[in-house]
């Protein structure tokens, strides 16, 4: 098959690195420029190959010069949506040339041809034709292909031009990606080490916890390793869209949690929230006075409107414990459309630290950014409820009328002041607190806050 | 073959680590130096300047994404892989690579574990690996490799330094840090008590592999920041290391 081609073609040289010391010539990288792009197109002239500008054999020892890789297929099934899943896999093909490194991706590529490899013969040509061979062998769906290759500062120029038009248009359409859209979410057990109850369910509309992974990771992740961490995980029976509730994601958390956890919501801090490992990029917590949501990051060194830091409330609720009114975030998952959908959204969403309100302006609602407070507008649950009064948050509206449900005859604004005349000052705050009690049995306390009127500390 | 040098901070790893890549270089051989005792100054001793570190790396990454400046479908893997080859240092003779400082706050399970497999590819390149490693060994268990051909365990002639020299045997143990061989070195030592000390660390029952006798001339080259890879070929210190290299067969 690759008899023309003077180097061994095979998946054994995956992960081969050329050093400065043992290379050619440099193509694209940090030094200079280049792209790959592969690309759905008609008329496809089948196995044209063609480099434009200077071959290996025109170039001198040491050079770095720019790249291009221009893959156009032809074929009756091809979607213009697989262009970018049949682009990843150039970087392991390109890889399988011995004497040829690729990595990365898109317009970050980074190739280097070995002494060795010039030396038995190999010309960029031969690149072109084993990607085309091997290519079609990997998907038969392919029917026609043809392979540019340019060296040529001003092809290279224009042509990264092209692929970039063409990856925005992908990342758009990644990011409109969401729950509903794909078969598979992943779960991801890595931080188990420290948290052994802890499985993170990772879907198109919520990222890992740590932030690092989103769904695309994680496709990349179990495909390269199946039986590591990350693995695929069947949505089953959708047991309730807006909450994020699926028997399949279920029954694996209750699996991999061994029992501790048999439930989760995905979208919502209330009843089954999604557990947490220690890890998370923010936390979201439930605000009883208000019954809204406060979000706090772990780089904001601040007191919370509760009166105890990130630190404190993530060892409150880490740990793969689920704790209800309190979940980790990552920030990815601040920037999607179903972002705590159950409970209201930015709607449910009291208070939160400046830093993370200024990167978010673009996903938070318009009409809402001036609503909520930060550290900056209001500290105390006092402050807060009068500036979400004064900027009429939609939240007013909610404990009016469920305050209105309850005790028809009394007023809002009376019952508030009533609460906060009370001298009386909160000294703890558990989201969970549990005691034995003895005769076995246990009580758990969820959400429980001791108020004292003095605290008094004496020595025995 | 991956060599790993540890020991008590302040024994003379780096000296010990730059002397055996000034010994194992020069021939047809690729050879990658990895610092990774944050404390340590490996590259100075080779004379490199360093730009970037895997820490930085890892630092960057996490901003990026937590920006989330990443496009969605890009694949992280390959965005790190471009990365710690781009931190790499190379030279004619050898590469390195320096690990830098450890992690800040966060969660960093997922960047690690993939540093992990990426530095092993990386490594897989390379016919030798020298690596400059803590006390602690943190990242042989966690982060480069947990194969090591030999571990080399460098010690002064105090007492500290040579507990921490049995420390370390028992340690790599415990972290199923598995190694072929491991060896003592005892740098430092005074010719006049050449025999005192040799019998004293013999009572550790590790296999002592070479001695390296306190030189004026190494404590010239700190002081004027000279890279020790430059000493003399003649110097004492460095005719110890080729006479180590020699014994371990690794020339």
């Amino acid at each position: 098959m690759f008899e023309d081609i003077p180097v061994d073609v095979s998946p054994m040289y995956e992960g081969e690195r050329i050093r400065s010391a043992n290379m050619f010539v440099e193509l694209g990288g940090p030094k200079s420029s280049g792209a790959e792009l592969v690309q759905v197109a008609e008329d496809v002239e089948d196995g044209s190959l063609e480099v434009v500008g200077s071959e290996l054999s025109e170039m001198s020892e040491g050079e770095i010069h720019p790249f291009g890789i221009s893959i156009q297929i032809q074929g009756e099934k091809l979607e213009k949506e697989l262009e970018g899943v049949i682009e990843r896999r150039v970087h392991e093909l390109c890889n399988y040339v011995k004497g040829f490194m690729h990595l990365n991706q898109r317009d970050q590529i980074w190739c280097r041809v070995s002494k060795d490899a010039v030396e038995a013969g190999f010309k960029l040509e031969h690149l072109g034709k084993a990607l085309s061979i091997l290519l079609k062998e990997e998907f038969p769906i392919i029917e026609k292909i043809a392979v540019s290759i340019f060296t040529e500062k001003s092809e290279v120029e224009a042509f990264l031009e092209t692929a970039r038009a063409a990856y925005d248009v992908r990342d758009t359409r990644a990011m409109e990606i969401s729950d509903e859209d794909v078969d598979v979410f992943y779960g991801c057990v890595m931080c188990q080490s420290f948290a052994p109850s802890h499985v993170c369910v990772v879907t198109p509309d919520r990222t890992a916890l740590c932030g690092a992974i989103n769904w695309f990771d994680c496709r990349a992740a179990a495909k390269m390793d199946p039986e590591g961490p990350i693995f695929e995980v069947t949505k089953g029976e959708v047991l309730d869209v807006e909450k994020g509730e699926y028997s399949d994601v279920n029954a694996m958390v209750s699996d991999r949690s061994q029992g501790m956890v048999d439930r989760v919501y995905l979208h919502s801090v209330f009843e089954y929230p999604h557990t947490s490992c220690g890890c998370f990029e923010a936390v979201a917590f439930y605000v009883p006075e208000l019954d809204g949501i406060g979000i706090v990051d772990r780089d904001f060194r601040g007191e919370t409107p509760l009166g105890i830091p990130f630190s404190a409330m993530a060892g409150q609720c880490s740990g793969g414990k689920q704790v209800e009114g309190f979940t980790g975030l990552s920030m990815g998952y601040m920037r999607s459309p179903k972002f705590l959908q159950a409970d209201g959204g930015y709607e449910r969403v009291i208070w939160m630290p400046k830093e993370i309100k200024e990167s978010l302006t673009e996903f938070i609602p318009g009409d809402l950014i001036g609503k909520i407070p930060t550290e900056e507008d209001a500290g105390s649950i006092k402050e807060i409820r009068k500036f979400l009064k004064e900027h009429e948050h939609p939240i007013i509206e909610r404990l009016k009328q469920a305050k209105g449900e309850v005790e028809e005859s009394e007023t809002f604004e009376e019952v508030s002041d009533e609460g906060e005349i009370t001298p009386t000052a909160q000294v703890a705050y558990a989201p969970e607190l549990s005691m034995h009690a003895g005769g076995g049995v246990k009580i758990i306390l969820k959400n429980a806050k001791i108020y004292a009127e003095k605290v008094i500390i004496r020595k025995k | 073959m991956i060599i790993a040098v540890s020991g008590k901070g302040g024994v003379g790893k780096t000296l010990i680590s730059s002397l055996l890549i000034k010994s194992l270089k020069g021939g047809d051989r690729d050879i990658l130096a990895i610092d990774a005792d944050p404390d340590s100054n490996l590259p100075e001793a080779l004379g490199i300047k360093v730009e970037r570190t895997v820490g930085n790396v890892r630092e960057e990454l996490k901003k990026d994404t937590a920006a989330g400046n990443i496009p969605q479908e890009a694949n992280k893997w390959d965005i790190l892989d471009y990365k710690i080859m781009e931190s790499v240092i190379e030279t004619p003779e050898f590469d390195l690579l320096v690990m830098g400082r450890p992690e800040g706050s966060g969660c960093y399970c997922a960047v690690n574990n993939m540093l992990r497999k990426i530095i092993e590819t990386l490594s897989s390149n390379y016919d030798i690996i020298v690596i400059d490693t803590e006390a602690g060994l943190e990242h042989l268990s966690r982060r480069t490799t947990q194969n090591v051909d030999i571990m080399l365990v460098v010690t002064d002639t105090s007492k500290k330094g040579i507990l921490t020299a049995q420390r370390i045997e028992k340690l790599s143990k415990e972290l199923d840090i598995s190694f072929k061989e491991l060896h003592l070195i005892v740098n430092r030592v005074k010719p006049e008590n050449k025999d005192d000390v040799l019998k004293k660390v013999s009572e550790t029952g590790l296999n002592i592999i070479g001695t390296v006798y306190e030189d004026e001339i190494v404590y010239r080259y700190d002081i004027e920041g000279k890279p020790l890879i430059d000493l003399p070929d003649d110097s004492s210190a460095n005719t110890a290391i080729s006479m180590i290299v020699k014994d371990l067969k690794l020339k």
